[in-house]
């Protein structure tokens, strides 16, 4: 190496103090490393232990998540929307039926007025037949023997009064029975009516509500564990990105080793130089070059270092940011939902027994009525017959008085009578037959209402309170099984919490083992510096490929190959040779 | 249960090889450096190796070489863990007997795969 006349060589005196500075510096990189092994291993085990809470952690959501997913869970929204629908149609066909009813049942209470009439009509019939009874009979007697022909007349009007008196009586109390029946049932429905329309408009208010509310849990139910996953692998990811970077070390570690022999090397070289040459020695150009890749190395490990606890600190940032409270809270939250649903679903089916309750009653209505014109339908059959009987009889009568003679005058008046009565009797029995028609037509109509209380919708809401029966049961499963796994995730994740503390410890360590690495750095720049301002032409005095060869020679990574190359040619660091992720398997 | 021996002279390294395989259902045992590994070789039977190459006492490569030697060893898969990248170094390796080169830091993933591929 030539050296040029006009440089003057460093004092004996300055290569000693150099010597000695970068012998210190050295042995403060030997202190680094023995320190720093002990915080890189409790590094290690403290990273090991976050990764595998995270791990549980992500074992735990994606148990919450796949139960979420089950069909079951998933199924319940739509059976919820079904069962709303089967219970409005449910509800507003009886709403619909209690009115026909009501309306009926109205009419009814109208019809009974009329036969009531009649009964009463019946009742003053069987009076005057009594009356004519009587006459007959005092007739009969008065004829004595020629009179004896209309004692038969007499017995059957007898019989028919007796009869008609007894059948009016019935029909009355019957009559009564059933208005009073009529009336019961009209004011229940009259009472009831406006509470099922309220019930009505409340079910389908509160199914909405309820409906909003579940799907609003369900989806967050969904979309929380799944939220929570992605942060905690992100966590994973950031953990597993740290515990690469610190197998890293021991990279770094060869790299403050060779750092490290590489200015013990350089002090010896000075304590060569004594100035005893003029100019730049071949010495010193090495020592020069040396210092100039020592610092470039000094900074990249300073760099990585710094690389670590930035990504260190996001991962614990990471750590208290991510927030296990809402997958905690999720579980409890949709289990009350669910809770609300499932006591709408007993309101439904309570309004459902009620209004079977209200069949029964209306079915009991209806079969009064039947009842009613069946005895109707009786009773005018049994006094059509005697009123034919009584017609013959009266013709027979008249017959036998016309052959008697001015003597049965008053059979004669009293054979006008009976025509009278059973003319009066046949219009009554008219008027009951027209008000039978309408009975039984109102009859009719109850049937065809009667006919909603056992129709379709009672299946179709059976069917969806089943379906939504057993939505609601694996939705229960799954939100107890969510707030459980949640709660052992917010266990966890204080777990990891707790153990930020261990961690900031260490980091605090490596942050003093790695602040000697300034120290160092600042001192090898300041003999650096001197050696340029002794030897301002000292850059130039050297062969890069010899340094290179010099240097390299014990460099076992390619990052350390790379900051030489950085150092001497100038070149950029080429793509780091590991990724944060890690390498991959290279198989011969 | 599979056996696997890792050899590092980094206690930090062997703790997180360790902690991968065992992760994986693998039982592990740690040796300190070359000389060690092959000690715990002689006296017991590894389904795989794991080791670094630069290590005091005895290195990576007279490892691999002893290994070889020892009875029923002559087909156990050997992984080395190296910082070491050189093409060189890794035909070095390959020569010795090695049955691949990974370049640290690792993947742990891709450890995990290759191992059960190799030990299966």
């Amino acid at each position: 190496m030539a050296a040029t006349g006009e440089s003057k060589s460093m004092s004996g005196r300055t290569s000693t103090t150099a010597a000695c500075n970068l012998a210190k510096s050295g042995d403060d990189l030997l202190w680094l490393l023995r320190t720093a092994e002990d915080a890189i291993n409790g590094l290690v085990v403290a990273f090991q232990d976050l990764a595998g809470h995270t791990d549980t952690t992500l074992k735990l959501t994606a148990a919450i998540v796949e139960r979420v997913q089950d069909e079951s869970v998933v199924s319940v929204l739509p059976s919820v929307r079904a069962l709303g629908v089967a219970a409005k149609l449910f509800l507003g066909e009886r709403l619909q039926a209690t009115t026909g009813i009501l309306e009926t049942v109205t009419a009814e209470m109208a019809l009974l007025s009329k036969l009531s009439a009649v009964t009463e009509g019946q009742g003053k019939i069987a009076l005057d037949i009594n009356m004519l009874t009587v006459h007959t009979k005092i007739e009969v007697a008065h004829l004595g023997s020629v009179g004896a022909g209309f004692e038969y007349l007499a017995h059957e009007l007898a019989d028919f009064s007796h009869s008609l008196t007894e059948n009016t009586k019935e029909l009355a109390s019957h009559t009564d029975k059933r208005k009073d029946a009529a009336e019961n049932t009209q004011h229940m429905l009259s009472v009831e009516l406006p509470q099922l329309r309220k019930e009505l408009t409340r079910v389908e208010v509160n199914l909405r509500d309820d409906l909003a509310q579940l799907e609003a849990g369900l989806t967050e139910l969904s979309r929380m564990p799944e939220q929570f996953r992605v942060s905690a692998e992100d966590i994973a990811r950031q953990i597993a990105g740290v515990v690469v970077a610190v197998q890293g070390y021991d990279i770094t570690r060869q790299q403050v080793e060779h750092v490290q022999e590489a200015l013990e090397v350089i002090s010896q070289r000075f304590l060569k130089t004594d100035g005893s040459t003029e100019g730049v020695s071949q010495e010193t150009a090495h020592a020069h070059a040396g210092l100039v890749i020592q610092i470039h190395q000094l900074h990249a490990i300073r760099a990585t270092i710094a690389e670590w606890k930035s990504q260190i600190m996001t991962c614990m940032d990471g750590i208290f940011r991510i927030s296990a409270s809402d997958i905690v809270g999720i579980g409890p939250l949709v289990l009350e939902q669910e809770r609300s649903m499932s006591s709408q679903l007993s309101h439904i089916e309570m309004l459902e027994r009620e209004c079977q309750a209200y069949g029964e009653r209306i079915r009991s209505t209806l079969e009064g009525i039947t009842n009613l014109s069946q005895l109707f339908t009786e009773h005018l059959r049994e006094s059509e017959a005697a009123r034919n009987r009584l017609r013959l009889l009266t013709f027979n009568s008249v017959i036998e008085a016309s052959r008697l003679g001015a003597r049965a005058d008053t059979i004669c008046v009293i054979a006008d009578g009976i025509a009278e009565v059973s003319a009066e009797w046949g219009m009554i029995a008219e008027h009951s037959g027209s008000t039978l028609e309408e009975i039984l037509e109102l009859s009719e109509r109850i049937n065809e209402v009667m006919a909603t209380f056992s129709g379709a919708s009672d299946e179709q809401l059976n069917r969806t309170q089943e379906q939504t029966g057993a939505g609601l049961e694996s939705l229960r499963e799954a939100s107890g099984f969510a707030a459980s796994q949640g709660q052992k995730i917010g266990q966890t994740i204080e777990t990891m919490r707790a153990g930020s503390g261990e961690i900031g410890k260490i980091g605090d360590q490596l942050d003093a083992c790695f602040g000697r690495i300034d120290e160092v750095l600042s001192e090898v720049e300041k003999v650096k510096s001197q050696l340029e301002a002794d030897y301002p032409e000292v850059k130039e005095e050297y062969d890069s490929e010899e340094i290179e060869r010099l240097f390299s020679a014990t460099y076992t990574t390619q990052a350390e190959r790379d900051v030489l190359r950085t150092a001497i040619y100038g070149t950029a660091p080429s793509i780091a040779q590991s990724s944060s992720i890690g390498n991959d398997v290279e198989l011969f | 249960m599979r056996r696997i021996l890792t050899v590092d002279d980094s206690a930090s390294m062997r703790q997180m090889v360790s902690f991968t395989l065992r992760k994986a259902g693998y039982e592990v045992t740690e040796a300190v450096d070359g000389k060690d590994g092959l000690d715990k070789v002689a006296g017991e039977k590894f389904d795989l190796i794991i080791t670094d190459l630069n290590m005091p006492n005895v290195d990576g490569i007279q490892m691999i070489t002893g290994v070889r030697k020892t009875p029923g060893y002559s087909f156990v898969p050997i992984l080395m863990l190296s910082t070491e990248s050189q093409a060189e170094k890794k035909n070095e390796g390959r020569k010795a007997g090695a049955t691949g080169w990974i370049v640290k830091p690792f993947n742990a993933e891709q450890l995990v795969a290759v191992v059960q591929k190799l030990v299966k």
